[in-house]
């Protein structure tokens, strides 16, 4: 009964899970990530050149679960588990050209999640600091993270709430949710001249898109535009 | 003996008594159904239940007059022992296999224009959770119309019991929960069954006694009930709250999301009819709504309580107290500002903690928090060394002759925008503003503080209301009364006693701590978009264009124009969260990205969309059972269905009526509910039971003195309500009992002396009894559209309405007769 079972696993893993494994790994979907570069973020006027190549870099569909591959690089966020999702990629885009990276920054990212948006940041930036506060997945993107060449990237498991005081300070600041005001340690830890930016809002519904700039003694807050995420709930979210 | 061979005609006592059960059992069901829905979905979704009730009783009265069952040896034949046993099982069960369907089936009506999927749950649920009713509309309307001699009886159980099934979750529910509770009442009809066990083979039921009955029919009766009795104590009591008795609540709502976090977990978990609340550890609850981005400190440690799911009460930890400081860095500060040294400051909380931190952190000597929910209270007092009082706000201000140099009133409302629309508060009106402002000493402040709405909403209705308030009171210049401040998703309202003629003071806290100006006198544009940037200082530029409008009092032409509906709120409309106007839901539609689901997320789409779809399930049920009658038997006279229509959307226009007007009385939508339907049904079922011994000839002249009471009502509501909130909590409920007499008694009348002696074959009295339903469910639904759209008092006028027709009906009714 068990060799039965050991061998229809076998037969599983060969003939669907394999091929899906090496088609993430071979990245044949290059031109997937051609059109969504084109389609979804700079028909919707994002220009910033790092970024837009950024986002041609990094293979999205290695950091969606195997079962999502096939919408890796749909207009859309997709559940990762543990209640969380991978962004939209024009989110990710937006967010990212927000924060007006030249290269030579060290920036803080709150919300690790897939890892996708921090490989992203590596890809611009000097140095990346990322916190996921879900163990399972700083696990997995750590892992995921280092087997695709960004090992610079740092990671750490915990409350991101109060940043990573020991790297501080950060020229900027990605926050992946916030519930009704912005972590005062995080603004402690922005440079002079930093800049944070954050989604606020329900997470499965509508947020605005923020950023937050320090300036000396004042901090300006400026709305960048209204995003309305597809609700991503309820048995999706779970899986 | 095998029940097939016996014919086990059923006599009235057992049916009164089966009546009474059933109704019970189905009205609590419907009260738990929809605290299912408040809880697994939002709120207005409990408006679904209303409509999945007329579906199942009125469809009972459709199915009769299908079943071709329209004389009364048929339907004498029909309902025999076996098929109410069938009946009263096919409802336990039925009823058991909704809730536990419902409480474990992916409906999400969000995903509705997303996923086929969600069309098949809402409909299965639908169907499923209507069946009960079915059930007992089956067995009310066989009685009627297999007893019409009883018709006073039957009427009277059908309220009594009803009025113990609204009653008898505001007592259980907080000992049983929701799951036990559910299974309770499902199950209790089955104490039935022994009445119904087969008796000797030579007695028919009625003529059966006990005291002669063989020893086995006895012994088989008492192991029966023995058996039931047991299964229902077993899952009232005994049975825990395992995973499938469970509600979990909605994936949208805050609670759902807060144990997303690790080491965050419910407590403890309260069931109450007023909502349930979970109490929540986690080491990552941080609250502080307006907090300046200029403050670098830590915040507290924080609980959470969060009611139904949502609406979060945060209560920091006195131990991390010093970090109180927290609280002088946030929007509604600004008002405490005004008055440095207050004395006397009182908190009115429903949901959301800063405000008490503010009070404390102002250093002030007299501190009295209000919540009206007795349970949070508890908490609260536990944690501050305030004194709390629970108590509907607006009865202790009516109560109180106490001055206070700060009032600050704290609501954030549910998380999600757009699904409060329906919720009544009494806290954010023109005349709760003026109660407030009653109650501020000569250098007194009110602070109200929101969520910062884009396209600008609610901080346009409240400056109107605040506005509206104090020109009430004949201040010649409100406008010097208000300021408002934002930061980037709050913003504050300020009304002072005296007028802000130096802004000095608010103006450096503001620069201090970041924050903008949106309204003051004198303000200079270059203050209102700073520190927190939209494209443009839309708010600003709303408010002065409104300002503008007041002052040149073409207001109402501001109003008609806006985008959304933020006309200030009375009393009489209170619905602070409502915004959607149905002219412009095109323009709305448009300015939020054309998405659909943010018109699904308005609670005020979701009444329309049932009363739609009511109105299509009620059109079929009275359509059908008149084509197929026409071809066998005269179907009853136009007259007959407009009377029963009538009656049936009179009475439900009155309760609906009382339910929303008894709201500023108790505070809390729910327990009106409870008073409302217990008093109505109850003297309803008096009123009827009388009427149909008095006889037919005091049809008239008792819709003649009901209409004289409503339009009295009409004129004298106002003053009543006002006098009665004076009262104590007691001689409020007395009171209101007693203002529902009157009218309940008359209310009873019309149904049962219509079903007595307006109609003559049982197939019409069926017929009678599915417009009756339909048109009480119509007019529930219609009646929550006009208190949102137009004011409560409206709902009266449509009661009138509906009850000048059913006398013009009674009066050819009674000529052709």
């Amino acid at each position: 009964m068990q060799s039965a079972e050991l061998a229809q696993k076998v037969m599983l893993f060969m003939v669907v899970l394999l091929p899906i494994e090496l088609l993430a790994a071979t990245d044949v979907f290059q031109g997937a990530r051609q059109q969504m570069v084109l389609n979804q973020i700079k028909a919707r006027g994002v220009s910033n050149p790092k970024v837009l190549a950024a986002m041609q870099q990094v293979p999205r569909h290695r950091f969606v679960p195997t079962n999502m591959i096939a919408r890796a690089y749909a207009d859309r966020p997709l559940p990762i588990g543990e209640g969380q999702t991978i962004s939209q990629p024009y989110i990710v885009a937006l967010m990212t050209a927000a924060l007006k990276l030249e290269g030579r920054e060290r920036v803080l990212e709150i919300g690790t999640g897939s890892g996708y948006q921090a490989a992203i940041l590596a890809e611009i930036a000097a140095e990346v600091y990322t916190i996921e506060i879900k163990t399972k997945l700083y696990h997995r993107a750590t892992g995921l993270l280092s087997d695709l060449g960004y090992a610079g990237i740092k990671t750490r498991s915990g409350d991101g709430y109060f940043g990573w005081p020991e790297a501080a300070p950060f020229d900027a600041i990605m926050i992946t949710a916030a519930v009704d005001h912005i972590p005062p340690p995080l603004i402690k830890q922005l440079k002079d001249g930093g800049r944070l930016i954050l989604p606020l809002g329900n997470p499965l519904s509508y947020q605005n898109l923020v950023l937050v700039s320090k300036s000396g003694d004042d901090v300006t807050v400026k709305q960048i535009t209204g995003v309305l995420f597809v609700p991503m709930t309820g048995h999706a979210l779970e899986r | 003996m095998p029940w097939s061979a016996s014919r086990n005609i059923v006599a009235i006592p057992p049916i009164l008594a089966t009546v009474l059960v059933m109704s019970l059992s189905s009205l609590a069901f419907e009260v738990l159904l929809a605290r299912i829905f408040a809880i697994s979905q939002w709120n207005h979704l409990s408006f679904m239940v209303i409509s999945i009730a007329l579906f199942g009783f009125a469809s009972s009265g459709t199915y009769l007059n299908l079943a071709g069952l329209s004389s009364r040896s048929q339907l004498q034949d029909w309902l025999n022992a076996r098929r109410l046993v069938i009946l009263i099982s096919l409802y336990s069960a039925s009823a058991l296999i909704a809730f536990i369907t419902l409480t474990h089936m992916p409906l999400d009506y969000f995903r509705l224009p997303f996923e086929a999927a969600q069309a098949v749950y809402l409909l299965s649920a639908y169907l499923l959770t209507a069946l009960p009713f079915f059930c007992t509309g089956l067995i009310i309307a066989l009685a009627y119309a297999s007893f019409p001699a009883k018709t006073g009886s039957v009427y009277l159980a059908t309220m009594v019991g009803s009025a113990g099934g609204a009653l008898l979750p505001a007592i259980a529910l907080s000992l049983f929960g929701e799951g036990r509770l559910f299974c309770a009442i499902s199950l209790l009809p089955l104490g039935l069954v022994p009445l119904y066990l087969p008796q000797a083979p030579a007695h028919q039921f009625h003529a059966a006694d006990d005291d002669h009955q063989p020893p086995r029919y006895f012994l088989g009766r008492w192991f029966l009930s023995t058996i039931i009795g047991l299964l229902i104590f077993f899952s009232t009591f005994i049975i825990p709250e395992y995973k499938f008795l469970h509600i979990k609540p909605s994936h949208y709502k805050a609670l759902h999301q807060v144990l997303q976090f690790p080491d965050t977990n419910i407590t403890q978990t309260e069931h109450h009819l007023r909502g349930r609340v979970d109490t929540i550890n986690s080491p990552f609850i941080r609250f502080a709504p307006g907090l300046s981005l200029k403050f670098t400190e830590t915040l507290p440690r924080t609980s959470a309580l969060y009611l139904d799911g949502d609406n979060a009460s945060h209560l920091y930890h006195v131990k991390s107290w010093p970090n109180n400081r927290f609280a002088r860095a946030t929007l509604a500060y600004a008002g405490y500002t005004l008055h440095p040294n207050p004395q006397h400051v009182l908190v009115v909380q429903n949901a959301g903690g800063a405000a008490a931190a503010c009070a404390l952190a102002s250093g002030a000597g007299d501190i009295t928090l209000v919540h009206p929910r007795s349970n949070i209270a508890k908490q609260i007092d536990q944690f501050y060394p305030i004194q709390i009082v629970t108590e509907q706000p607006r009865a202790f201000l009516a109560n109180t002759s106490n001055q206070f140099d700060i009032i600050h009133i704290e609501d954030w409302g549910t998380s999600l925008a757009g699904t409060a629309a329906l919720n009544q508060s009494h806290l954010l009106t023109i005349n709760a503003l003026t109660a407030y402002w009653q109650h501020l000493t000569t250098q007194g402040v009110i602070i109200i503080s929101r969520k910062l709405l884009l396209p600008p909403a609610e901080s346009l209705r409240l400056w109107a209301t605040a506005y509206t308030s104090l020109r009430q009171q004949g201040l010649p210049d409100p406008e010097r009364h208000i300021i408002m401040l934002r930061n980037w998703d709050t913003f504050t309202l300020l009304v002072t006693r005296q007028p802000s003629e130096n802004l000095a003071v608010i103006r450096n806290f503001a620069n201090r701590y970041n924050f903008d100006l949106m309204y003051a006198p004198h303000l200079n544009p270059c203050e209102v978009n700073r520190f927190n940037v939209f494209d443009q200082p839309f708010h600003y530029a709303a408010l002065t264009e409104l300002a503008n409008a007041y002052q040149t009092e073409t207001e109402q032409t501001f109003f008609d124009k806006y985008l959304l509906d933020v006309v200030p709120q009375t009393d009489d409309r209170p619905f602070p969260d409502r915004y959607l106007k149905w002219v412009k839901i095109k323009n709305f539609h448009q300015s939020m990205g054309n998405r659909i689901y943010t018109l699904i997320l308005s609670s005020e789409v979701v009444v329309m969309v049932v009363l739609v779809e009511a109105l299509v399930i009620a059109v079929i049920l009275l359509m059908a059972p008149l084509i197929y009658i026409r071809k066998r038997l005269q179907p009853p006279a136009i007259s007959h269905i407009v009377y029963f229509l009538a009656v049936g959307a009179g009475f439900m226009f009155v309760e609906l009526y009382f339910i929303k007007a008894f709201t500023l009385l108790f505070g809390n939508p729910v327990v009106s509910l409870t008073v409302v339907l217990g008093g109505v049904l109850i003297f309803s079922g008096a009123g009827g039971y009388w009427a149909t011994r008095a006889g037919i000839r005091r049809l008239s002249p008792v819709l003649a003195i009901l209409i004289l009471f409503l339009f009295a009502l009409v004129f004298f509501n106002e003053t009543l309500l006002s006098a009665i909130l004076t009262l104590p909590v007691f001689y409020r409920y007395a009171w209101a009992v007693v203002m529902l007499f009157p009218i309940s008694f008359l209310m009873g009348a019309p149904f049962s002396l219509g079903m007595r002696y307006l109609l003559s074959s049982p197939g019409q009295r069926a017929y009678a009894w599915a417009a009756n339903g339909s048109a009480s469910v119509l007019a529930a639904i219609a009646a929550a559209q006009m208190a949102l759209s137009i004011g409560i008092q409206f709902i009266l006028a449509g009661a009138i309405a509906a009850y000048i027709v059913a006398g013009a009906c009674v009066r050819r009714l009674l000529a052709a007769n």
